[in-house]
Protein backbone atom coordinates (compact mmCIF):
# COMPACT_ATOMS: atom_id res chain seq x y z
CA UNK A 1 0.00 0.00 0.00
CA UNK A 2 1.08 3.97 -1.33
CA UNK A 3 1.63 5.75 1.63
CA UNK A 4 0.68 9.37 0.44
CA UNK A 5 0.88 11.52 3.74
CA UNK A 6 3.64 13.23 5.44
CA UNK A 7 3.70 11.07 7.94
CA UNK A 8 5.79 8.25 7.83
CA UNK A 9 4.48 4.46 7.49
CA UNK A 10 6.53 3.47 10.33
CA UNK A 11 4.17 6.01 12.72
CA UNK A 12 1.94 4.51 15.53
CA UNK A 13 -1.07 3.95 14.18
CA UNK A 14 -2.58 7.07 16.82
CA UNK A 15 -0.50 9.28 14.51
CA UNK A 16 -1.70 8.81 11.25
CA UNK A 17 -5.17 9.88 11.23
CA UNK A 18 -3.54 13.55 12.63
CA UNK A 19 -4.20 15.77 9.64
CA UNK A 20 -7.96 15.90 9.17
CA UNK A 21 -8.30 15.21 12.65
CA UNK A 22 -6.43 18.70 13.71
CA UNK A 23 -8.21 20.54 10.67
CA UNK A 24 -11.34 19.77 12.49
CA UNK A 25 -10.73 20.44 15.97
CA UNK A 26 -9.15 23.89 14.96
CA UNK A 27 -12.68 24.77 12.80
CA UNK A 28 -14.54 23.83 15.59
CA UNK A 29 -12.36 26.36 18.01
CA UNK A 30 -12.60 28.70 15.31
CA UNK A 31 -16.49 28.58 15.12
CA UNK A 32 -16.81 28.91 18.90
CA UNK A 33 -14.82 32.28 18.80
CA UNK A 34 -16.70 33.62 15.92
CA UNK A 35 -19.86 32.33 17.51
CA UNK A 36 -19.50 33.63 21.06
CA UNK A 37 -18.10 37.10 19.71
CA UNK A 38 -19.47 40.12 22.11
CA UNK A 39 -21.82 42.55 20.60
CA UNK A 40 -20.45 45.04 18.77
CA UNK A 41 -21.82 48.72 18.76
CA UNK A 42 -21.84 49.42 15.15
CA UNK A 43 -24.03 48.23 12.17
CA UNK A 44 -27.25 49.18 12.20
CA UNK A 45 -29.91 49.12 14.93
CA UNK A 46 -31.81 45.26 15.56
CA UNK A 47 -34.99 46.69 16.27
CA UNK A 48 -37.02 47.79 13.86
CA UNK A 49 -37.96 50.91 13.62
CA UNK A 50 -41.90 51.75 12.67
CA UNK A 51 -42.55 52.81 9.26
CA UNK A 52 -44.85 55.67 10.84
CA UNK A 53 -43.57 58.99 13.27
CA UNK A 54 -45.57 58.07 16.69
CA UNK A 55 -45.01 60.74 18.95
CA UNK A 56 -45.03 60.37 23.24
CA UNK A 57 -48.40 58.75 24.15
CA UNK A 58 -49.88 61.79 25.59
CA UNK A 59 -51.94 60.67 28.07
CA UNK A 60 -52.30 61.09 32.28
CA UNK A 61 -51.31 57.93 34.13
CA UNK A 62 -49.93 57.21 37.80
CA UNK A 63 -47.13 55.88 39.14
CA UNK A 64 -46.80 53.45 41.54
CA UNK A 65 -46.38 56.38 44.19
CA UNK A 66 -49.34 58.05 43.11
CA UNK A 67 -48.36 60.87 41.69
CA UNK A 68 -49.17 61.91 37.75
CA UNK A 69 -46.69 60.75 34.71
CA UNK A 70 -46.85 63.61 32.45
CA UNK A 71 -45.51 61.55 30.20
CA UNK A 72 -43.76 63.67 27.30
CA UNK A 73 -42.47 65.79 29.67
CA UNK A 74 -41.15 63.33 32.10
CA UNK A 75 -39.42 61.42 29.48
CA UNK A 76 -37.64 64.38 27.68
CA UNK A 77 -34.34 64.04 26.72
CA UNK A 78 -34.39 60.66 27.41
CA UNK A 79 -34.21 57.23 25.73
CA UNK A 80 -37.49 55.62 26.83
CA UNK A 81 -38.85 52.00 26.49
CA UNK A 82 -41.94 52.21 26.92
CA UNK A 83 -43.51 48.57 27.30
CA UNK A 84 -46.70 47.05 28.19
CA UNK A 85 -46.94 43.90 30.51
CA UNK A 86 -48.73 42.85 33.81
CA UNK A 87 -47.21 41.25 37.26
CA UNK A 88 -48.37 37.60 36.88
CA UNK A 89 -47.61 37.24 33.13
CA UNK A 90 -45.83 33.98 33.29
CA UNK A 91 -43.27 34.26 30.42
CA UNK A 92 -42.33 37.68 28.17
CA UNK A 93 -42.27 40.20 30.60
CA UNK A 94 -40.53 39.27 33.12
CA UNK A 95 -37.98 37.76 30.25
CA UNK A 96 -37.91 41.76 29.04
CA UNK A 97 -37.57 43.32 32.26
CA UNK A 98 -35.00 40.73 33.47
CA UNK A 99 -33.07 41.19 30.25
CA UNK A 100 -33.17 45.19 29.77
CA UNK A 101 -32.02 45.25 33.60
CA UNK A 102 -29.23 43.07 32.96
CA UNK A 103 -28.10 45.42 30.57
CA UNK A 104 -28.52 48.47 31.97
CA UNK A 105 -26.65 47.50 34.93
CA UNK A 106 -24.08 46.58 32.59
CA UNK A 107 -23.64 49.49 30.34
CA UNK A 108 -21.58 52.55 31.32
CA UNK A 109 -23.36 55.49 33.50
CA UNK A 110 -23.22 57.76 30.23
CA UNK A 111 -25.79 55.38 28.29
CA UNK A 112 -27.52 53.95 30.87
CA UNK A 113 -28.27 57.44 32.66
CA UNK A 114 -29.77 58.20 28.90
CA UNK A 115 -32.61 55.26 29.31
CA UNK A 116 -35.64 55.60 31.03
CA UNK A 117 -37.97 52.10 31.50
CA UNK A 118 -41.77 52.62 31.43
CA UNK A 119 -44.12 49.52 32.29
CA UNK A 120 -47.97 50.33 31.54
CA UNK A 121 -49.76 47.73 33.76
CA UNK A 122 -52.48 46.23 31.17
CA UNK A 123 -54.16 44.32 34.25
CA UNK A 124 -54.76 47.21 36.30
CA UNK A 125 -57.68 44.92 38.35
CA UNK A 126 -54.46 42.47 40.34
CA UNK A 127 -51.31 45.30 40.01
CA UNK A 128 -51.62 47.72 42.40
CA UNK A 129 -49.33 50.37 42.96
CA UNK A 130 -47.75 48.28 45.44
CA UNK A 131 -47.62 45.25 43.62
CA UNK A 132 -46.02 46.49 40.35
CA UNK A 133 -43.69 48.32 42.41
CA UNK A 134 -42.42 45.55 44.57
CA UNK A 135 -42.41 43.72 40.79
CA UNK A 136 -40.44 45.81 39.80
CA UNK A 137 -37.78 46.39 42.01
CA UNK A 138 -37.08 42.91 41.54
CA UNK A 139 -35.29 44.12 37.81
CA UNK A 140 -34.45 47.60 39.22
CA UNK A 141 -35.68 50.12 41.45
CA UNK A 142 -35.15 52.67 38.83
CA UNK A 143 -37.69 51.36 36.56
CA UNK A 144 -41.15 53.21 36.24
CA UNK A 145 -44.50 51.32 37.01
CA UNK A 146 -47.77 53.50 35.74
CA UNK A 147 -51.01 52.61 36.09
CA UNK A 148 -54.79 53.83 35.78
CA UNK A 149 -57.95 53.42 34.48
CA UNK A 150 -58.55 50.46 31.64
CA UNK A 151 -60.19 53.78 29.31
CA UNK A 152 -56.97 55.46 29.52
CA UNK A 153 -54.33 52.62 29.46
CA UNK A 154 -56.29 51.35 26.33
CA UNK A 155 -56.06 54.32 24.80
CA UNK A 156 -52.26 54.82 25.77
CA UNK A 157 -51.98 51.43 23.59
CA UNK A 158 -53.58 53.15 20.75
CA UNK A 159 -51.99 56.27 21.02
CA UNK A 160 -48.33 54.42 19.97
CA UNK A 161 -50.56 52.17 17.70
CA UNK A 162 -50.26 48.74 19.77
CA UNK A 163 -53.79 46.56 19.79
CA UNK A 164 -55.43 46.36 23.21
CA UNK A 165 -54.79 44.09 25.43
CA UNK A 166 -57.55 41.52 25.77
CA UNK A 167 -58.25 39.31 29.28
CA UNK A 168 -58.22 36.00 29.08
CA UNK A 169 -59.66 33.69 31.21
CA UNK A 170 -62.26 33.98 34.52
CA UNK A 171 -61.66 34.01 38.30
CA UNK A 172 -58.00 35.34 40.06
CA UNK A 173 -56.07 33.04 37.47
CA UNK A 174 -56.79 34.56 34.38
CA UNK A 175 -54.15 35.97 31.87
CA UNK A 176 -53.83 38.68 29.33
CA UNK A 177 -52.63 39.10 26.03
CA UNK A 178 -50.77 41.99 25.28
CA UNK A 179 -48.34 43.51 22.58
CA UNK A 180 -44.89 41.84 23.22
CA UNK A 181 -43.26 44.79 22.17
CA UNK A 182 -40.85 47.34 24.22
CA UNK A 183 -40.73 50.54 22.27
CA UNK A 184 -38.05 52.93 22.11
CA UNK A 185 -38.56 56.62 21.89
CA UNK A 186 -35.88 58.95 20.80
CA UNK A 187 -36.50 62.15 19.66
CA UNK A 188 -39.51 63.75 18.28
CA UNK A 189 -38.52 63.32 14.69
CA UNK A 190 -37.47 59.67 14.59
CA UNK A 191 -40.38 56.80 14.51
CA UNK A 192 -40.21 54.36 17.30
CA UNK A 193 -37.90 51.62 17.26
CA UNK A 194 -39.81 47.92 18.18
CA UNK A 195 -38.31 45.30 20.10
CA UNK A 196 -40.49 41.80 20.20
CA UNK A 197 -40.32 39.19 22.35
CA UNK A 198 -37.17 37.23 21.65
CA UNK A 199 -34.96 40.65 21.82
CA UNK A 200 -31.53 39.49 23.41
CA UNK A 201 -29.64 41.46 25.68
CA UNK A 202 -26.98 41.28 23.28
CA UNK A 203 -28.95 43.06 21.03
CA UNK A 204 -30.40 46.00 23.70
CA UNK A 205 -25.91 46.09 24.27
CA UNK A 206 -26.01 46.92 20.98
CA UNK A 207 -28.87 49.50 19.99
CA UNK A 208 -29.00 51.59 23.56
CA UNK A 209 -25.74 53.21 22.98
CA UNK A 210 -26.86 54.09 19.34
CA UNK A 211 -30.09 55.32 20.50
CA UNK A 212 -28.41 57.13 23.27
CA UNK A 213 -25.95 58.27 20.78
CA UNK A 214 -28.78 59.93 18.64
CA UNK A 215 -30.14 61.65 21.97
CA UNK A 216 -27.04 62.97 22.54
CA UNK A 217 -26.83 64.43 18.43
CA UNK A 218 -30.42 65.89 18.73
CA UNK A 219 -29.70 68.00 22.23
CA UNK B 1 -47.00 14.07 24.82
CA UNK B 2 -43.26 14.47 23.59
CA UNK B 3 -41.01 11.31 23.25
CA UNK B 4 -38.12 13.10 24.16
CA UNK B 5 -37.45 16.65 25.96
CA UNK B 6 -36.93 20.01 24.00
CA UNK B 7 -37.62 23.59 24.84
CA UNK B 8 -40.59 24.65 24.55
CA UNK B 9 -40.73 28.12 26.00
CA UNK B 10 -43.26 27.52 28.26
CA UNK B 11 -43.37 28.74 31.91
CA UNK B 12 -41.92 25.81 34.27
CA UNK B 13 -44.22 23.88 36.51
CA UNK B 14 -43.35 20.91 38.59
CA UNK B 15 -45.99 18.79 37.30
CA UNK B 16 -44.66 15.36 36.09
CA UNK B 17 -44.59 14.71 31.93
CA UNK B 18 -43.80 11.24 30.56
CA UNK B 19 -41.12 11.04 28.10
CA UNK B 20 -41.49 7.30 26.94
CA UNK B 21 -38.07 7.92 24.17
CA UNK B 22 -35.83 7.95 27.09
CA UNK B 23 -37.86 4.68 28.88
CA UNK B 24 -37.20 3.16 25.42
CA UNK B 25 -33.46 3.87 25.99
CA UNK B 26 -33.39 2.54 29.04
CA UNK B 27 -34.89 -0.61 27.90
CA UNK B 28 -32.94 -0.82 24.85
CA UNK B 29 -29.71 -0.49 27.15
CA UNK B 30 -31.14 -3.27 29.68
CA UNK B 31 -32.02 -5.66 26.67
CA UNK B 32 -29.11 -5.19 24.78
CA UNK B 33 -26.79 -6.08 28.38
CA UNK B 34 -29.15 -9.54 28.85
CA UNK B 35 -28.51 -10.49 25.50
CA UNK B 36 -24.60 -9.91 25.16
CA UNK B 37 -24.21 -11.65 28.56
CA UNK B 38 -26.02 -14.47 27.18
CA UNK B 39 -23.62 -14.74 24.46
CA UNK B 40 -20.69 -14.42 26.43
CA UNK B 41 -22.15 -17.73 28.66
CA UNK B 42 -23.46 -19.86 25.50
CA UNK B 43 -19.76 -18.86 23.44
CA UNK B 44 -17.80 -19.61 27.13
CA UNK B 45 -16.24 -16.39 27.63
CA UNK B 46 -15.00 -15.68 30.82
CA UNK B 47 -17.64 -13.93 32.79
CA UNK B 48 -16.39 -10.53 33.20
CA UNK B 49 -19.25 -8.49 33.28
CA UNK B 50 -20.20 -6.15 36.33
CA UNK B 51 -23.78 -6.22 36.22
CA UNK B 52 -24.12 -3.42 38.92
CA UNK B 53 -21.55 -0.81 37.18
CA UNK B 54 -24.16 -1.28 34.16
CA UNK B 55 -26.99 -0.74 35.89
CA UNK B 56 -25.88 2.37 37.66
CA UNK B 57 -25.13 3.66 34.21
CA UNK B 58 -28.16 2.94 33.02
CA UNK B 59 -29.71 4.85 35.86
CA UNK B 60 -27.50 7.82 35.73
CA UNK B 61 -28.61 8.19 32.27
CA UNK B 62 -31.99 7.58 33.22
CA UNK B 63 -31.98 10.34 35.42
CA UNK B 64 -30.27 12.96 33.26
CA UNK B 65 -32.47 12.25 30.24
CA UNK B 66 -36.08 12.26 31.88
CA UNK B 67 -38.12 14.67 34.02
CA UNK B 68 -37.52 16.79 35.43
CA UNK B 69 -33.35 16.71 34.84
CA UNK B 70 -34.27 16.41 31.12
CA UNK B 71 -36.33 19.49 30.66
CA UNK B 72 -35.02 21.30 32.63
CA UNK B 73 -31.76 21.05 31.21
CA UNK B 74 -32.93 21.32 27.74
CA UNK B 75 -35.21 24.41 27.81
CA UNK B 76 -34.73 26.19 31.29
CA UNK B 77 -31.36 26.15 32.56
CA UNK B 78 -27.78 26.42 31.14
CA UNK B 79 -26.70 24.71 34.63
CA UNK B 80 -28.36 21.67 34.08
CA UNK B 81 -27.84 20.98 30.65
CA UNK B 82 -24.07 21.21 31.87
CA UNK B 83 -24.66 18.87 34.26
CA UNK B 84 -26.29 16.64 31.35
CA UNK B 85 -23.27 17.05 29.61
CA UNK B 86 -21.14 15.83 32.39
CA UNK B 87 -23.13 12.79 33.34
CA UNK B 88 -23.88 11.39 29.72
CA UNK B 89 -19.95 12.04 28.65
CA UNK B 90 -18.32 11.42 31.74
CA UNK B 91 -20.29 9.10 33.84
CA UNK B 92 -22.82 7.18 32.11
CA UNK B 93 -19.86 5.86 29.44
CA UNK B 94 -17.56 4.16 31.84
CA UNK B 95 -20.12 2.25 34.11
CA UNK B 96 -21.77 0.57 30.46
CA UNK B 97 -18.50 -0.22 29.05
CA UNK B 98 -16.92 -1.01 32.31
CA UNK B 99 -20.59 -3.63 32.86
CA UNK B 100 -20.45 -4.89 29.54
CA UNK B 101 -19.02 -8.55 29.17
CA UNK B 102 -15.81 -8.11 26.76
CA UNK B 103 -17.02 -11.28 24.87
CA UNK B 104 -18.58 -8.41 23.31
CA UNK B 105 -16.55 -6.41 21.98
CA UNK B 106 -14.64 -9.04 21.18
CA UNK B 107 -17.29 -10.38 18.91
CA UNK B 108 -17.73 -6.65 17.50
CA UNK B 109 -14.06 -7.07 16.70
CA UNK B 110 -13.83 -10.12 15.05
CA UNK B 111 -17.38 -9.28 12.50
CA UNK B 112 -16.55 -8.58 9.30
CA UNK B 113 -19.14 -5.94 8.60
CA UNK B 114 -18.04 -3.97 12.41
CA UNK B 115 -14.47 -5.01 12.43
CA UNK B 116 -13.58 -1.49 10.01
CA UNK B 117 -15.28 0.39 12.20
CA UNK B 118 -13.83 -0.40 15.39
CA UNK B 119 -10.49 -0.30 13.67
CA UNK B 120 -11.42 3.41 12.87
CA UNK B 121 -13.16 4.59 16.10
CA UNK B 122 -10.78 3.03 18.89
CA UNK B 123 -7.79 4.80 17.44
CA UNK B 124 -6.92 7.11 20.12
CA UNK B 125 -6.23 10.25 18.45
CA UNK B 126 -9.72 9.77 16.87
CA UNK B 127 -11.66 9.24 19.97
CA UNK B 128 -9.73 12.57 21.02
CA UNK B 129 -10.80 14.61 18.03
CA UNK B 130 -14.24 13.18 18.31
CA UNK B 131 -14.97 13.28 21.74
CA UNK B 132 -13.67 17.44 21.60
CA UNK B 133 -15.51 18.25 18.75
CA UNK B 134 -18.74 17.23 19.86
CA UNK B 135 -17.98 18.81 22.99
CA UNK B 136 -17.65 22.25 21.10
CA UNK B 137 -20.16 21.80 18.54
CA UNK B 138 -22.30 20.92 21.12
CA UNK B 139 -21.48 23.93 22.79
CA UNK B 140 -21.73 26.70 19.92
CA UNK B 141 -24.96 28.77 20.34
CA UNK B 142 -26.24 28.28 16.58
CA UNK B 143 -25.96 24.39 17.52
CA UNK B 144 -27.86 24.60 21.18
CA UNK B 145 -30.59 27.03 19.57
CA UNK B 146 -31.43 25.32 16.90
CA UNK B 147 -31.30 21.59 18.01
CA UNK B 148 -32.78 22.19 21.75
CA UNK B 149 -35.97 23.26 20.03
CA UNK B 150 -36.85 19.90 18.57
CA UNK B 151 -37.08 16.60 19.87
CA UNK B 152 -35.13 15.07 17.22
CA UNK B 153 -32.19 17.59 17.65
CA UNK B 154 -32.26 17.25 21.63
CA UNK B 155 -32.36 13.68 21.16
CA UNK B 156 -28.88 13.64 18.56
CA UNK B 157 -27.12 15.95 21.33
CA UNK B 158 -27.44 13.81 24.24
CA UNK B 159 -26.66 10.48 21.78
CA UNK B 160 -23.57 12.21 20.40
CA UNK B 161 -22.75 13.32 23.85
CA UNK B 162 -23.17 9.40 25.31
CA UNK B 163 -21.51 8.25 21.72
CA UNK B 164 -18.22 10.51 22.11
CA UNK B 165 -18.01 9.74 25.72
CA UNK B 166 -17.93 5.76 24.75
CA UNK B 167 -15.05 6.29 22.42
CA UNK B 168 -13.14 8.50 25.00
CA UNK B 169 -13.84 6.15 27.85
CA UNK B 170 -12.82 3.02 25.70
CA UNK B 171 -9.46 4.48 25.32
CA UNK B 172 -9.53 5.16 29.16
CA UNK B 173 -10.24 1.24 30.37
CA UNK B 174 -8.80 -0.71 28.00
CA UNK B 175 -10.82 -3.43 28.74
CA UNK B 176 -10.03 -5.68 25.87
CA UNK B 177 -5.95 -6.56 25.23
CA UNK B 178 -6.68 -7.78 21.43
CA UNK B 179 -7.33 -4.67 20.19
CA UNK B 180 -4.28 -2.59 21.44
CA UNK B 181 -5.45 -0.79 24.19
CA UNK B 182 -3.08 2.28 25.46
CA UNK B 183 -0.32 1.73 27.76
CA UNK B 184 -1.47 3.52 31.22
CA UNK B 185 0.92 5.85 30.76
CA UNK B 186 -0.21 6.81 27.76
CA UNK B 187 -4.16 6.66 29.03
CA UNK B 188 -2.80 9.31 31.60
CA UNK B 189 -1.40 11.81 28.94
CA UNK B 190 -4.52 11.02 27.05
CA UNK B 191 -6.61 11.68 30.00
CA UNK B 192 -4.67 15.21 30.63
CA UNK B 193 -4.81 16.12 27.06
CA UNK B 194 -8.89 15.98 27.18
CA UNK B 195 -8.60 18.91 30.06
CA UNK B 196 -7.82 21.52 28.32
CA UNK B 197 -10.33 22.13 25.13
CA UNK B 198 -13.21 22.27 27.94
CA UNK B 199 -11.79 24.78 28.66
CA UNK B 200 -13.11 27.04 25.78
CA UNK B 201 -16.69 26.51 26.45
CA UNK B 202 -16.06 27.01 29.40
CA UNK B 203 -14.71 30.22 29.64
CA UNK B 204 -16.92 31.77 27.03
CA UNK B 205 -19.91 30.33 29.58
CA UNK B 206 -18.31 31.64 32.46
CA UNK B 207 -16.82 34.81 31.17
CA UNK B 208 -19.48 35.87 27.98
CA UNK B 209 -20.37 39.72 28.81
CA UNK B 210 -24.19 38.74 27.68
CA UNK B 211 -26.40 34.97 27.78
CA UNK B 212 -24.83 33.15 25.03
CA UNK B 213 -27.93 30.78 24.35
CA UNK B 214 -31.11 32.30 23.79
CA UNK B 215 -32.97 29.36 24.57
CA UNK B 216 -31.92 29.67 28.29
CA UNK B 217 -31.73 33.64 28.25
CA UNK B 218 -35.06 33.80 26.60
CA UNK B 219 -36.80 30.88 28.80
CA UNK B 220 -39.27 32.19 31.37
CA UNK B 221 -37.37 32.05 34.52
CA UNK B 222 -37.89 28.98 37.13
CA UNK B 223 -35.67 30.25 39.48
CA UNK B 224 -33.50 33.01 41.19
CA UNK B 225 -30.98 32.41 38.77
CA UNK B 226 -30.48 35.08 36.17
CA UNK B 227 -29.93 33.82 32.56
CA UNK B 228 -25.91 35.58 33.29
CA UNK B 229 -25.59 33.22 36.87
CA UNK B 230 -27.16 30.53 35.36
CA UNK B 231 -24.79 30.63 32.65
CA UNK B 232 -21.82 31.14 34.91
CA UNK B 233 -22.71 28.18 36.77
CA UNK B 234 -22.68 26.07 33.45
CA UNK B 235 -18.72 27.36 32.59
CA UNK B 236 -17.79 26.58 36.56
CA UNK B 237 -19.22 23.13 36.85
CA UNK B 238 -17.94 22.27 33.36
CA UNK B 239 -14.85 23.24 34.74
CA UNK B 240 -14.53 22.10 37.66
CA UNK B 241 -16.62 19.16 37.80
CA UNK B 242 -15.50 18.11 34.23
CA UNK B 243 -11.57 18.86 35.74
CA UNK B 244 -12.01 17.18 38.82
CA UNK B 245 -13.16 13.72 36.96
CA UNK B 246 -10.93 14.19 34.16
CA UNK B 247 -7.72 14.37 37.13
CA UNK B 248 -9.05 12.00 39.15
CA UNK B 249 -9.54 9.65 36.96
CA UNK B 250 -5.59 10.62 35.89
CA UNK B 251 -4.67 9.48 39.15
CA UNK B 252 -6.21 6.81 39.29
CA UNK B 253 -4.50 5.58 36.19
CA UNK B 254 -1.21 6.72 37.85
CA UNK B 255 -1.76 4.86 41.19
CA UNK B 256 -2.57 2.18 39.07
CA UNK B 257 0.51 2.18 37.29
CA UNK B 258 2.56 2.77 39.72
CA UNK B 259 0.88 -0.31 41.79
CA UNK B 260 2.19 -2.25 38.64
CA UNK B 261 5.52 -0.59 38.54
CA UNK B 262 6.14 -1.33 42.28
CA UNK B 263 4.60 -5.45 42.08
CA UNK B 264 7.38 -5.72 39.06
CA UNK B 265 10.60 -4.71 40.78
CA UNK B 266 9.68 -6.49 43.84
Amino acid sequence: MTNTSCIPSWAPRWVTGIRGSRLLLLTSLLLVGVACRAPEGGGPLRGTPLGVLTPKPDILLTTTDGAAFDFPRATAGYVTLLFFGYTHCPDICPVHMANLAAVLHKLPSTVAGRVKVIMVTVDPERDTPERLRAWLDNFDRDFIGLTGSVADITAMQQAVRLPPAVKEGEGDTYLVGHAAYVLAFTTDDQPPVAYPSGTRQSDWAHDLPQLARRMERAR
Amino acid sequence: MSWWCSARGTPWDWSWQPYPGVWLCVLLLVAGYAASVRHAKRSGAPEDAHPWSFAAGVIAFWLAADWPVGPLGTGYLASVHTVQYIVFSMLVPPLLLYGLPTALFRSLAGNPWFAPLVQLLTRPLMAFVIFNTVLVATHLPAVVDGLKVTQVGAFAVDMAWLGAGLLFWWQVLGRVAELDPLPIPGRIVFVLLNVFIPTVPAAFLTFADYPIYAVYELAPRMSHLSAAEDQQLAGLIMKIVGGFTLFGTASVLFFRWYAKEEGEIF
